[in-house]
């Protein structure tokens, strides 16, 4: 056995250096980095991570670039394609513009998991899929084990696989989310180790806990799909993205004086043009782009080198990208050198291996802005009314270009005790003039797949393909009612109602043919809660006390202290024992407190 | 031993089980209710206030509003002072402008601003204006939660509120830094105490009527609202607490005492609550905060900003600047600033301590299961009362009781007597008659024009004296239309009536204490008006004394008696009601219409009734 492995070993290798040989193709990874100041002082940071595995080494569970962990998980549930996502914040879209990715690469709030599982029928692919969000659970340290039934919906209309799928499988789309879920360290510390440069080198070295989950908005998304080649080689991909805003004078603090006191008066930014400016007056003057930062002070790091698995050839040589005007000077550290793109605005830096790069943006008054395109939807759901009985859903669609409709697809999950009215579905539409007029739910809903819910099982599905006109804005309202819990049903811990989770809308582009993706923000329920605390504590200490206390006085009360022959007397059903039985009575009488206590 | 033969006497005698025990038991309720609201301030009965809600922990942090903020207050003061004093521009131009400064100086801090119109018609008065409001997106928040701050530009006393507004916008510029915030924070900016707050509070929940505009822009679920008041232009000396809502709604305890916590114990600035600005901790002066307390929960109408919020369960209070002393802005600011971090630190809504209390002074307040009894007990006087004038008119024959002429005979008699068929159709009738007749001037008070209101309260008071004697006219000699009633028709008529004033007070006890326990002392001559019996000229002589004195206790009569007590003019009270009708959803003249009204017409037809 031994002498047969050891002399199998050359062959191994010689096999692996040949395989590696045809695949290098399709076994790569690459990273990038693109920063994109945004007005307010905001600061888009977008690390992009990406590499193949052949479909072969896949399946062979040989994993070079895919970590193992994660592609054992997906052999074992039969998973073709997963997206997961980590997203905390709002994406500010009146300040910021279009979404990153146009908004495929971000979750709603908290823990947002779709995937296509290959299973013959809807029960093994659901026991397939809680195989599966077991396992993430545990390697994202995310409690992804609550997605159970009334949390998982099977979407129609607003997933479509990004993957080449073979028309073999037979593929079930899953969806769930946890819009509760706290996204933190203890999730980003697993996704960094997925990378091959395990945060150590590349890019990857930028991302520090304490700087990405300060951020105004940040979203991490895992993506595994199987692409392939028009000629039919196909790989396995994996894409993880880490997105996120900071604030760039939040970020500029250190980490020892974390504190935004008040900076001294003679730091002051005031408007010295009011008359009334004085050593103890100040008008402060707005925020400003032309802010100086650098890599360093953002991120509270230096980027250490290129990760030396990234592929260097070729055209994805530029791991760091940077969004200002080109007029605006940028100094970078020694040996790396600086592409200036054609379009104005974009700059690439290519960096020298095992060197820490900084980039420094010094102050500057810039006449030129990076254009932001107008976001196509603006979308917003609140909860209206009040009371702990009944509530409505308001949302709003409005559509900011003057030309062109926009048709999307709208997908909301609603939790089991949560219950919609669907016939009160109403739209309201309200030009530009501010002139509002009510229509048929059926004139904007030109489609609608609705899956209702069944207590404790499974929640409402509601999808809706809707169309809103040129320059106007639609609010969809529907009523709901709010159903009563089982005391066992509430969270054993504190809470402030129960998070609904965001919807998700599905703009269908027929310019670009890849679709938008915008979620709204998660809703809190507020259930009627009875009171835990007070009548709880009142019931079982009085209860118990009055069990204690009644249970002893009634058993003295009503036993009789008897001899033995005295007891069989008192049992006995014939005539002469109950004779007996009144005998023993009156002698207890007699007898009083000696035997018997009142 | 002796307990069973006091029952058994009074078995036997029926005059005394159904005449005198009644009007004793009714009395010692009232006198007891009374004394237990009078011994209330004790501090045998009274407990000290404590925080309930652990994650609250008031003053646990440092506020860091000082040093160069006050520079950028000035500064902003100085902005808005220009525009409010340029003369050049008429009153809706100086409006406009100062909206737009606002907005500019929300805008350049980076919160996301957004303004509402709103319109109310009330009592023939418009009251118009436009809300301006912004948002602290919390940094890693979902919109789920948020706290409001709000700046009305006149405060709850009309005076200008300068200070108040420029404070809320340094706060906004000087919160929008800090990273920690769990929840949004909304500063409101209205233009006055009384409407914009509602106006505001109403879109919210999209509760609002046509004339109030939608709200444009919106957070999540709002977990507390903390009104600024600085009207003043020196430094002031202590704060005053405001905590009363739209028909006596409390906020929760935990957040009026956060902020005398703060106030006194973090910032060392002095907290005062209803105006009582030397509080010696003595009895009489508990009891007089008490009083105070009780009168504003009972009229029930909105005391400031923060009292519109009450209706949508989010606790509120106003923080008032009173007096001449050594704090300045930024104390108030500090003092805010601690308390949006204690309310940031709530994991639930708050629902622990207590929304139904009394405060007797700034650490001191009596819970409603020690209060209650006093309200409780003064609404079961009229209950007692009606249960044992229905036992009357069943087994009580009205004669007087027959001397007993051997024991036999006596109970004989009680026996063929003792039952006598009740005649329900008219007593039911007339009663609910007077309770829907509640609706008219309920009707007239809430929709006619102000300058019609003194005329009205005096066509009141006029009525008051004819309706009852001209009812009872119409009962006592029936008119030809019907019989004149019989005695028990006259007790059906009074239990009918003081039953359902008991019911709806001892309901009313748990909903607004001070209410139920204000008309219920009120009403306590009620349960002794009966038809006088006796010789003529007496019975006349004591009727029209009674009439006389009762309409003394006439809504209207009181009315304008505690306005010619406080100075104040009819039309002001009834204009501030039917707006608190329109505006605020104030339910306090419901009750005097439709329950004390007509509780209290009932008992003038039973003593008018003396007189035919």
């Amino acid at each position: 056995m031994t002498v047969l492995s050891l002399l199998s070993l050359p062959l191994v290798a010689l096999l692996l250096s040949f395989c590696s040989s045809t695949v290098v193709a399709s076994s790569d990874y690459h990273e990038n980095l693109l920063l994109h100041p945004l007005p307010q002082s905001a600061l888009l940071a977008s690390f992009n991570f990406r590499s193949n595995t052949s479909q072969e080494s896949f399946d062979q569970q040989h994993f070079r670039y895919l970590p193992r962990a994660l592609g054992q998980i997906l052999q074992h549930a039969q998973t073709k394609e997963l997206h997961l996502r980590f997203t905390t914040g709002r994406w500010d879209a009146e300040s910021w513009g279009p979404r990153p990715w146009n908004g495929s690469k971000e979750g709603g709030t908290g823990v947002e998991l779709w995937a296509w599982i290959d299973a013959p029928n809807d029960d093994e692919a659901f026991a397939k899929w809680i195989t599966l969000t077991q396992s993430l659970s545990g390697l994202f340290c995310a409690s992804l084990n609550f997605v159970d039934s009334t949390r998982t919906t099977r979407p129609v209309v607003s997933f479509e696989p990004f993957g080449d799928h073979s028309e073999v499988d037979q593929l079930h789309l899953l969806h769930g989310t946890l819009p509760g879920e706290v996204v933190c360290t203890e999730n980003l510390t697993p996704f960094l180790k997925l990378l091959p440069c395990k945060g150590k080198a590349g890019i990857s070295s930028l991302l520090d806990g304490h700087k990405l989950f300060d951020a105004a908005w940040q979203s991490m998304s895992v993506d595994i799909q199987p692409v392939c080649s028009p000629e039919g080689d196909c790989v396995v991909q994996i894409e993880q993205t880490v997105d996120m805003v900071l604030d760039i004078d939040r970020s500029k603090r250190s980490r020892s004086n974390p504190i935004p006191r008040p900076v001294p008066n003679d730091e002051l930014v005031c408007d010295t043009s009011k008359p009334y400016h004085s050593g103890d007056t100040c008008y402060p003057l707005g925020k400003t782009n032309d802010k100086a930062w650098s890599l360093g002070q953002v991120f509270g790091r230096n980027l250490d080198g290129i990760c030396p698995l990234a592929d260097t050839e070729g055209s994805h040589e530029e791991s760091v990208c940077l969004q200002v005007p080109h007029e605006r000077g940028v100094y970078i550290s020694q040996g790396a050198q600086e592409i200036k793109k054609d379009d104005g605005f974009t700059r690439c830096f290519k960096l020298a291996p095992s060197t820490p790069f900084d980039l420094s943006i010094p102050q500057q008054t810039v006449n030129v802005e990076v254009p932001l395109d107008e976001p196509v939807l603006h979308a917003e759901r609140t909860i209206v009314g009040n009371g702990q009985e009944r509530g409505g859903m308001r949302i709003i669609f409005s559509n900011p270009s003057n030309a062109s409709a926009v048709d999307f697809i709208y997908f909301e999950t609603l939790p089991w005790f949560l219950r919609p009215y669907i016939h009160t579905l109403r739209a309201t539409i309200t030009g530009r003039d501010g002139v509002s007029r009510e229509l048929p739910a059926s004139k904007i809903v030109k489609e609608t797949y609705y899956r209702p819910a069944i207590d404790r099982e499974r929640g409402t599905q509601l999808e809706l393909s809707l169309s809103v006109p040129a320059a106007s804005t639609v609010t969809l309202t529907y009523d709901f009612e709010k159903a009563i819990l089982r005391y066992t049903e509430y969270p054993p811990d504190a809470n402030r109602g129960f998070n609904v989770a965001p919807a998700v809308i599905r703009i269908v582009d027929n310019v670009h043919h890849a679709p938008i993706y915008i979620r709204s923000t998660s809703l809190l329920l507020q259930l009627p809660v009875p009171d835990f605390s007070m009548p709880y504590n009142v019931i079982i200490l009085t209860s118990t006390v009055i069990a204690l206390a009644f249970g002893t006085i009634f058993n003295i009360l009503i036993r009789r202290v008897v001899s033995l022959d005295q007891a069989s007397a008192l049992g006995a059903t014939t005539l002469k024992g109950r004779i007996v039985s009144k005998v023993v009575a009156i002698q207890d009488r007699f007898r009083g407190k000696a035997t018997k206590v009142e | 031993m002796a307990l069973k033969s006091a029952i058994r006497n009074l078995r036997s005698n029926p005059h005394l089980l159904f005449v005198r025990l009644p009007k004793l038991l009714s009395l010692l309720c009232i006198v007891v209710g009374v004394a237990w609201l009078l011994l209330l301030p004790l501090n045998e009965y009274s407990r000290r206030t404590y925080i309930s809600e652990n994650a609250l922990l008031p003053g646990q942090v440092h506020a860091y509003f000082t040093g160069s903020e006050q520079n950028i207050f000035r500064g902003y003061k100085k902005e808005l002072q220009a525009i409010l004093n340029d003369e050049t521009k008429d009153k809706s131009e100086v409006t406009a402008g100062v909206s737009d400064k606002v907005q500019s100086i929300f805008e350049e801090a980076g919160l996301k601003f957004a303004r509402q119109n709103y319109e109310y018609n009330s009592a023939g008065n418009t009251h118009e204006g436009e809300n301006s409001y912004a948002i602290i997106h919390a940094p890693r928040g979902d919109a789920t939660e948020a706290i409001v701050l709000v700046a009305p530009w006149l405060t709850a006393d009309d005076k200008l509120n300068l200070n108040g507004v420029t404070l809320a916008l340094t706060l906004a510029r000087y919160f929008k830094r800090w990273s920690l915030w769990s929840k949004d924070i909304i500063f409101l900016i209205t233009p006055d105490s009384k409407t914009g707050t509602q106006a505001w509070i109403d879109a919210y929940h999209d509760m609002h009527p046509a004339s109030v505009q939608p709200l444009p822009l919106k957070s999540g679920a709002l977990q507390g609202a903390l009104v600024i008041e600085y009207p003043l232009e020196h430094r002031f000396q202590t704060l005053h607490i405001v905590y009363d809502g739209v028909n006596g709604q409390l906020p929760n305890l935990d957040l009026f005492n956060t902020a005398v916590s703060i106030a006194g114990g973090q910032m060392g600035i002095g907290a005062n609550l209803q105006e009582m600005w030397n509080h010696d901790d003595s009895y009489e002066h508990r009891l007089q905060t008490m009083v105070r307390g009780m009168t504003k929960q009972g009229l029930g109408y909105a005391t400031g900003a923060h009292s519109s919020f009450m209706p949508y369960h989010i606790d509120a209070i106003t923080l008032q600047t009173k007096g001449e002393g050594w704090e300045d802005e930024m104390a108030l600011g500090r003092t805010i600033e601690s308390l949006c971090r204690s309310l940031n630190n709530l994991l639930e809504h708050l629902h622990q301590s207590f929304f139904f209390y009394l405060l007797m002074q700034s650490n001191r307040f009596v819970s409603i299961g020690t209060y209650l009894p006093s309200a409780m007990l003064l609404a079961g006087n009229f209950t007692i009362m009606a249960i044992a004038l229905w036992m009357r008119t069943g087994y009580y024959p009205e004669s007087k009781p027959v001397q007993s002429k051997g024991e036999k005979a006596s109970a004989e008699k009680a026996k063929t007597s003792n039952i006598a068929e009740r005649k329900l159709a008219l007593p039911l009738s007339l009663v609910v008659g007077l309770h829907l007749l509640g609706l008219v001037p309920l009707w007239v008070f809430n929709n006619i024009s102000h300058q019609y209101f003194t005329t009205i309260t005096y066509v009141v008071l006029g009525v008051d004296i004819i309706l009852p004697l001209s009812l009872a006219a119409i009962l006592s000699n029936g008119l030809g239309l019907s019989k004149p009633l019989i005695p028990q028709q006259y007790h059906l008529i009074k239990s009918f009536s003081l039953l359902l004033l008991g019911l709806s007070l001892s309901t009313l006890a748990t909903l607004n204490f001070s209410l139920s326990f204000i008309i219920g002392l009120l009403c306590t001559p009620l349960s002794f008006m009966a038809r006088l019996q006796g010789p003529a000229p007496a019975r006349l002589a004591t009727s029209g004394l009674g009439l006389i004195l009762l309409n003394l206790l006439s809504p209207p009569t009181v009315l304008l008696g505690v306005c010619w007590y406080t100075n104040v003019s009819v039309e002001t009270v009834l204009t501030e009601a039917a707006f608190g009708w329109d505006v605020w959803g104030m339910w306090t003249q419901v009750v005097v219409w439709c329950v004390w009204w007509p509780a209290w017409l009932i008992g003038g037809v039973l003593l008018g009734s003396s007189i035919f």
